[in-house]
């Protein structure tokens, strides 16, 4: 995947118009489901918005270097923002989907803590790799302290790069990245599940039990589908790379919760109708 | 330190291939309905037809949006293609004879919902944004109804959610499991299309890019998904529709893999087997 | 009781398999050169580095890996429902997904190079022959041992969802660890052997990767032997890791507490993790000392 050259321009302005507009679209889409699916589809739609959010909200802690990073030439890791975090979010999506019967915050809890191990090992493993297999130690380019340890970090900085590695501070960065993205993942999969074992069996004119796989896979499928939506417009919002929370970047968080709200309240009506009789 | 991106200029406007793409992609869908009107599955190769009509369209989208550098890779606009596309799909399957149209009407709302959100919202403000996404999501949705047809032979939510097992190798008993959405088969369906559309351009970035080298690889990569997509539609359908589907896509998968080497072959700086590095004026 | 000890043997197996499956998908993605470093490998020849690698541009590793581990589990799922046995339903599924992956690279490979004709790179047609087929064989390698972990988890230990959508999830996850882990260590360290060891590349050094071995000139067999020094194993314990403590502590801890034993669990590994990983940063900073004194130039 090429790391494209990152658009000039406009970058960090929020719109107030564009705000607000979005803001409209949201409460449009939460009078539509109240309309057409009240009760148990409104319920499941506010869930799958404040999923949408966690996600959105989430991508942004996630360190990520991109091309740069794989020369040691940018802090964060390696990889494309949307896609490490979509790894994160369905590990802890797989844990949540186990604890779905033990209740919805267990389940939710469980997801997080499931995205939240798996980043955490992985960020642990890439720190292994700059220390132990190349040399080089963890510097971040934008602070002048790391904000949680105080340690300083322009001398670390190897020369003609703008940092390398994970500075602590991108570690708890990524590891709070997972597990929000794990407890929205799974919040939207357990208000999907949910919804499509009440209402399925109406639909397909069939007992619960035969109709479970159905409502599994339907629920599974949409809540990553809506996790890489969210990923994605999140990943537009930091233009690709982003070193965590210190970076100055993370300040656009605003503008993405308001996108992965219209666009998951958008896909959750959706998804939600799809039981509805029209 | 990136591939330079131009604006890519030559061709075939983005326009014809559009509305080719569209016409080609609903009329293949509706030719798979034969399925219902002569009760069998021997017209589900058309599904393959129209993915691979509405992944050509959907690539030259991603060239059109890409090459004003989005700032992330060429990937995630085949994800939030097929994200949103998969979720119009499922819903537009409830209206039976209608479905392909809804996928249309749906997916164009979304993705116009989603374009306005990157350009305005998230402050993107590429032109091609809304557009490319309107057009992102409502191929996503089409692509994902023709791998449906050609996996299970119909477009209905019915249709998508039963199947059948057999018993003791001969009796067949309806099953919620061995369908195409209580199966999973969603998700392979969705990976399939959203690697298929990004690839092309993906693959024939960089300054000599060449139109029909992309379409010709976009039709090679849709034939080659419909390839594995039919030996999955063995478990579904009807052993002769699966093994003329196989047929099809095997026969027009060799037939766009040559083309596409000759089209590569006529655009490399040079064809050479196991030569050394060859002298260049220095860096 | 001995419900947990088959669920702690069948952990322990797919622990096992998913550390392989990361290790052989690191290996592959290094000998075909895919995801981030292989932008290196695409920005050389328009520096006027002309070089003999295989250019893999499909996609990243998590979307790649994705998919052929959703169409490996896919196809294995649709055999199965054809009532083949289990073994061979997975096999046979994971070649399919491999020749997939076999074209998708050789694709790759011919379309950006024609494209970079305007600086002379050209197409090398026995890296081709011989590149794709020993891709393609690590791949399987890690297809497999993924499609196996997720029939495991889904037919012995009960999870929920169907194969093709467990598939689906490790493979993300298998392709986003291994790329985490094993992209810089391929980007810096085997494309940049001949900058200074123990520093970033400058980015003036950008496009100049080596392209001449110890004997004779580079290609990306070259890379098998180098991944399976270091950033093979490190890959493939990252995403063992992963997948054993998952299901390590699911399995055993899930009925303590209603469930909130797991979270515990789960929480404490998180913590032990960050223990490690700043007891890691601060022996780096003790005993690599800093690149610059202040007022003094130093190397590491």
């Amino acid at each position: 995947m090429s790391a494209v050259a990152a658009k000039p321009s406009a970058g960090g302005a929020m719109n107030p118009t564009a705000m607000v507009v979005g803001l409209v679209m949201l409460i449009i889409l939460l009078a539509i489901a109240w309309k057409m699916a009240p009760g148990l589809g409104l319920m499941a739609l506010i869930g799958i918005i404040i999923g949408g959010v966690l996600i959105g909200f989430g991508v942004h802690f996630v360190p990520v270097g991109g091309a740069p990073a794989a020369m040691g030439q940018a802090p964060g890791i390696a990889t494309g923002v949307a896609m490490l975090a979509a790894g994160a979010g369905v590990a802890g999506l797989f844990g949540g989907a186990w604890a779905a019967e033990q209740g919805l915050v267990v389940a939710v809890v469980t997801g997080g803590i499931g995205g939240g191990l798996m980043m955490a090992i992985t960020c642990m493993l890439v720190n292994f790799v700059y220390v132990f297999g190349m040399g080089i130690p963890a510097a971040s380019g934008k602070v002048l302290k790391d904000p949680i340890t105080g340690d300083s970090q322009p001398e670390y900085k190897s020369q003609g790069t703008e940092g390398h590695g994970l500075p602590f501070v991108s570690f708890v960065g990524g590891v709070i990245g997972g597990i929000l993205g794990g407890a929205g993942g799974t919040l939207i999969y357990i208000e999907l599940l949910d919804l499509y074992k009440v209402t399925l069996p109406t639909v397909l004119n069939a007992s619960a039990a035969n109709v479970l796989p159905v409502a599994v896979s339907a629920a599974g499928m949409f809540a990553i589908a809506l996790f890489l939506v969210n990923a994605v417009l999140t990943a537009y919002n930091i233009t690709g790379t982003i070193e965590g929370p210190h970076d100055p970047k993370f300040k656009r968080w605003p503008r993405a919760i308001v996108a992965s709200a219209v666009a998951s309240a958008l896909c959750g009506l959706v998804a939600i109708l799809i039981v509805v009789p029209i | 330190m990136s591939v330079k991106i131009e604006v890519i200029v030559g061709g075939v406007p983005h326009n014809k291939i559009m509305i080719a793409g569209f016409v080609c992609t609903l009329v293949c869908l509706y030719l798979s309905y034969l399925n219902v009107a002569t009760n069998s599955t021997l017209f589900s190769f058309f599904g393959g037809l129209a993915a691979v009509a509405a992944l050509i369209w959907g690539s030259h989208t991603i060239k059109v949006l890409c090459s004003y550098g989005i700032g992330t890779g060429v990937p995630s606009a085949g994800m939030i293609a097929f994200g949103s596309g998969i979720i119009a799909m499922l819903f537009a399957t409830k209206f039976n004879v209608y479905a392909p149209i809804v996928a249309v009407i749906l997916g164009a709302v979304i993705g116009l919902i989603l374009g306005y959100l990157s350009n305005a919202v998230l402050n993107m403000k590429i032109p091609a944004m809304v557009q490319a996404l309107t057009e992102m999501a409502v191929v996503g949705a089409l692509t994902l109804m023709g791998f449906a047809v050609l996996i299970t032979g119909s477009f209905t939510f019915a249709g998508l959610t039963t199947g059948s097992v057999k018993i003791l190798g001969f009796i067949s008993v309806p099953s919620y499991q061995v369908s195409f959405i209580g199966g999973g088969l969603t998700a392979v369906a969705f990976l399939l299309g959203a690697i298929a559309i990004q690839h092309p351009f993906n693959a024939c970035l960089g300054p000599g890019w060449k139109q029909d080298r992309m379409l010709i690889l976009t039709a090679e990569c849709g034939f080659l998904s419909m390839i594995v997509a039919a030996v999955m539609s063995f478990a579904m359908v009807n052993v002769v529709a699966a093994v003329i589907s196989l047929i099809v896509a095997l026969v027009c998968w060799g037939y766009t893999y040559h083309q596409y080497i000759l089209l590569s072959k006529r655009d490399a700086a040079a064809w050479l087997d196991s030569k050394p590095i060859p002298e260049m004026e220095g860096p | 009781m001995e419900h947990i000890v088959f669920g702690i043997g069948i952990t322990a197996l797919a622990g096992a398999l998913a550390t392989v499956a990361g290790s052989a998908e690191d290996t592959e993605s290094n000998i075909g050169s895919q995801g981030d470093p292989n932008s290196q490998v695409q920005l050389a020849p328009q520096m006027g580095f002309v070089h003999r690698i295989f250019n893999k541009a499909v996609a990243g590793e998590p979307p790649a890996y994705g998919l052929w581990c959703a169409l490996g589990a896919g196809l294995a799922w649709a055999f199965l429902a054809m009532q083949i046995n289990a073994v061979l339903a997975i096999v046979l599924g994971c070649i399919l997904a491999v020749f997939v992956q076999g074209v998708y690279a050789t694709t790759a490979y011919l379309g950006r190079t024609a494209s970079l004709a305007k600086f002379g790179q050209p197409v090398y047609t026995d890296i081709l022959k011989s590149m794709t087929t020993v891709t393609m064989a690590h791949a399987f390698v890690a297809i497999f041992c993924t499609v196996t972990l997720c029939y495991l988890i889904n037919a012995a230990l009960g999870h929920p969802f169907p194969l093709p959508l467990l598939g689906l999830i490790w493979g993300i996850t298998l392709g986003a660890a291994g790329s985490a882990t094993g992209n810089p260590y391929y980007g810096k360290e085997r494309q940049y052997q001949n900058q200074k060891f123990g520093a970033g590349v400058p980015i003036s050094a950008s496009g100049n990767i080596v392209r001449f071995a110890e004997a004779g000139e580079r290609n990306s067999l070259d890379n098998g032997f180098f991944t399976a020094k270091f950033g093979g194993p490190a890959s493939g314990v990252c995403f063992g890791l992963i997948v054993f403590l998952e299901l390590w502590r699911t399995v055993i801890f899930e009925r303590i507490a209603a469930g909130w034993g797991a979270i515990i669990v789960g929480v404490l590994m998180i913590l032990v993790f960050t223990v490690a990983d700043r007891y890691i940063e601060v022996w780096a900073r003790k005993t690599y000392g800093p690149y610059t004194e202040p007022k003094k130039e130093a190397s590491s």
